[in-house]
């Protein structure tokens, strides 16, 4: 049989392939410059971030294109998980700008390193959202995870890090395992790794009402359970609020928001591109993940003192949320609301919660630690630090018009639409229940006396982001119009 | 003498992946977890094979490469975390490592 080989496409990898470049030159400039003058590389990995975002406006994502054999899909799913990724790959190092550098962690962290593990794993989550075939999501997800497991060991001279990174690590290996279980026997029982092809198999397996084969079930489960781990769904979360505490807190943010979105892209182009023809089949299961997920999360969340850790708790709430954004799908037509509410509440989750640990980063700058106690009297002491994280708490909470009341308000939308009350009724009651211990943050800061000694620091890039994020709150959520038409064009991708 | 079936294979990589998976759930060494999950992954990839062979593709094969690639990717990150584990507790039991405590 005689090989035709067809030169990929190139411009439309142009995204990745800035990252990539950036990483390149963060890995040469890390030989060649000495430790004490790397400190401008943040602003090279910014603009490296930056360039590829703007490079996404020179691609045609409404034609769908697709290249390398339909490995690499430059779709309008793709465009925003992008977007997504790059935006919070940006406010992360606007986040990690002074911690980086300063004695926080014992005995320092190498700043090009630490930089480029974090392009790796932006990159590997662009790859999962334009990803066509299984082997590209596999590839994406370890990319993106393998990168923010040696990201959350990155304080090697602190136990607690070590070990977050190390239950991280392993239930994250097993997760991988599981997930690869699953993709073995969709490609055995399909005959095909290309998520079209997958979907159009199963159509014809699926027909009619007779019952749908065992084994076809068990790799849907495999799958289901394997990226549950890695979006940390209740009940394959429990490495979640190790994870967050231990990591230096920069890489909390990080990962409480990319790796969850290449998770999410994940599910979208697995459970609803590749096996949408099974949806009657893993729509309950979903539905009530995100019921059990957002319902633990927020209860427990409650009972936590250390700030880092009741934000873990916190994020496995809202992956809840998101979660009850994917169950609400009923159908391929551009009208579907799910996975677009799902794709907006990630990229609101980004500007929240990436801000409510900058400023955890921004207190930790200044001599103190991450308690509820740290957080005492900081209205008196920085009013523009305290006014930040409140506007970050409230929109977590989801109050309105902050972005966080919208990414919530669509995606009860999405669920009244497709009829799952329940669910939709699930989600006010648990932001009722996280009002506590969001609000408590807020109380902390602004009636009690300040406490204990405080060092000044000058830390630029870090207040520029929280401005930034403070007021990407408050501006997207009331122009969160052409973000949302952005992100409903998903249907046009799948279809 | 019966004829090889696809049937073989799956069992053999239905056994191993339970037997790596009994391993990551009851173990406490952290080194024989992780080589439990690296017998998982090797059993993803008997599975691979077993399909590719049924279907005379090449695409299982090719996942199996990758899969190979990515393990020994993880083994190295996998490791480095256990090598600043050890250094700096002299233990590698998961249940000697619990710091971390609301």
């Amino acid at each position: 049989m005689p090989v035709q080989l067809v030169a990929p496409d190139w411009s439309l990898l142009v995204p990745p392939l800035v990252v990539l470049g950036t990483i390149l030159v963060l890995l040469a400039a890390d030989l060649v410059l000495p430790r004490e003058r790397q400190a401008g590389l943040t602003v090279v990995a910014l603009l490296g971030l930056a360039v590829s975002l703007v490079s996404l406006l020179a691609i045609d994502w409404t034609a769908g294109a697709s290249t390398f054999g339909g490995m690499y899909r430059a779709d309008s799913f793709s465009l925003f998980v992008s977007l997504v990724a790059l935006v919070a790959g940006i406010l992360s190092i606007l986040v990690s700008a002074g911690y980086v550098e300063s004695g926080i962690e014992p005995g320092g962290m190498a700043l090009a390193e630490y930089l480029s593990l974090l392009l790796f794993s932006v990159l590997g989550t662009m790859l999962v959202g334009a990803a066509g075939d299984l082997l590209m999501i596999f590839l994406g997800i370890e990319m993106s995870s393998l990168a923010v497991y040696a990201l959350t060991a990155f304080a090697r001279r602190r136990l607690t890090s070590i070990e977050g990174a190390l239950k991280y690590f392993l239930l994250g290996a097993f997760a991988t395992a599981i997930f690869l279980y699953g993709i073995a026997w969709v490609y055995g029982l399909t005959g095909s790794i290309m998520l079209d092809d997958i979907a159009g198999a199963l159509r014809d397996i699926v027909q009619g009402d007779a019952p749908v084969e065992a084994s076809l079930l068990l790799a849907l489960l495999l799958l289901a359970v394997g990226l549950g781990f890695k979006v940390a769904a209740v009940p394959f979360h429990m490495w979640t609020p190790d994870a967050y505490q231990g990591a230096p807190t920069p890489v909390s943010a990080y990962m409480s928001v990319v790796p969850k979105v290449a998770g999410f892209a994940a599910m979208a182009r697995v459970l609803v591109q590749g096996l949408s023809p099974l949806s009657e089949q893993w729509l309950l299961l979903i539905a009530i993940l995100a019921f059990i997920t957002m319902v633990y999360g927020n209860v427990v969340a409650i009972a936590q003192r250390d700030v880092k850790r009741m934000l873990g708790y916190s994020s496995i709430g809202h992956t809840g949320y998101m979660l009850a954004g994917l169950a609400a799908f009923t159908s391929l037509q551009p009208g579907d609301r799910s996975v677009g509410s799902m794709l907006f509440y990630l990229f609101a989750y980004a500007f929240m919660n990436i801000g409510a640990f900058g400023v955890v980063a921004w207190l930790q700058e200044r001599g103190q630690g991450v308690d509820l106690e740290d957080f005492q009297g900081l209205a008196a002491r920085s009013p523009l630090a305290a006014i930040a994280m409140t506007i970050f708490m409230l929109s977590l909470m989801g109050m309105p018009p902050l972005i966080g009341f919208y990414a919530k308000y669509y995606v009860i939308l999405a669920l009244i639409e497709a009829g799952l009350l329940w669910l939709a009724v699930a989600i006010v009651i648990m932001s009722a229940v996280s009002a506590f211990f969001y609000l408590r943050v807020v109380a902390v800061m602004y009636f009690n006396e300040p406490a204990g000694a405080w060092q000044p620091a000058r830390t630029p890039l870090l207040g520029a982001g929280l401005a930034v994020m403070a007021l990407g709150n408050l501006a997207l959520g009331l122009f969160s119009g052409p973000v949302l038409d952005l992100a409903q064009r998903w249907a046009l991708a799948f279809a | 003498m019966s004829e090889l079936t696809t049937a073989h294979f799956l069992f053999l990589s239905a056994a191993l992946f339970i037997i790596g998976m009994v391993g990551v759930l009851t173990r406490r060494n952290v080194l024989i977890i992780f080589m439990c999950v690296e017998l998982m992954l090797n059993a993803v990839n008997v599975t691979f094979i077993g399909f590719a062979w049924e279907q005379n593709a090449l695409t299982g094969q090719i996942f199996a490469l990758f899969v190979i690639a990515v393990a020994a990717a993880e083994a190295v990150i996998g490791l480095g975390i256990v090598m600043a584990l050890s250094r700096r507790l002299d233990t590698v039991d998961i249940d000697e490592v619990r710091q971390l405590r609301e």
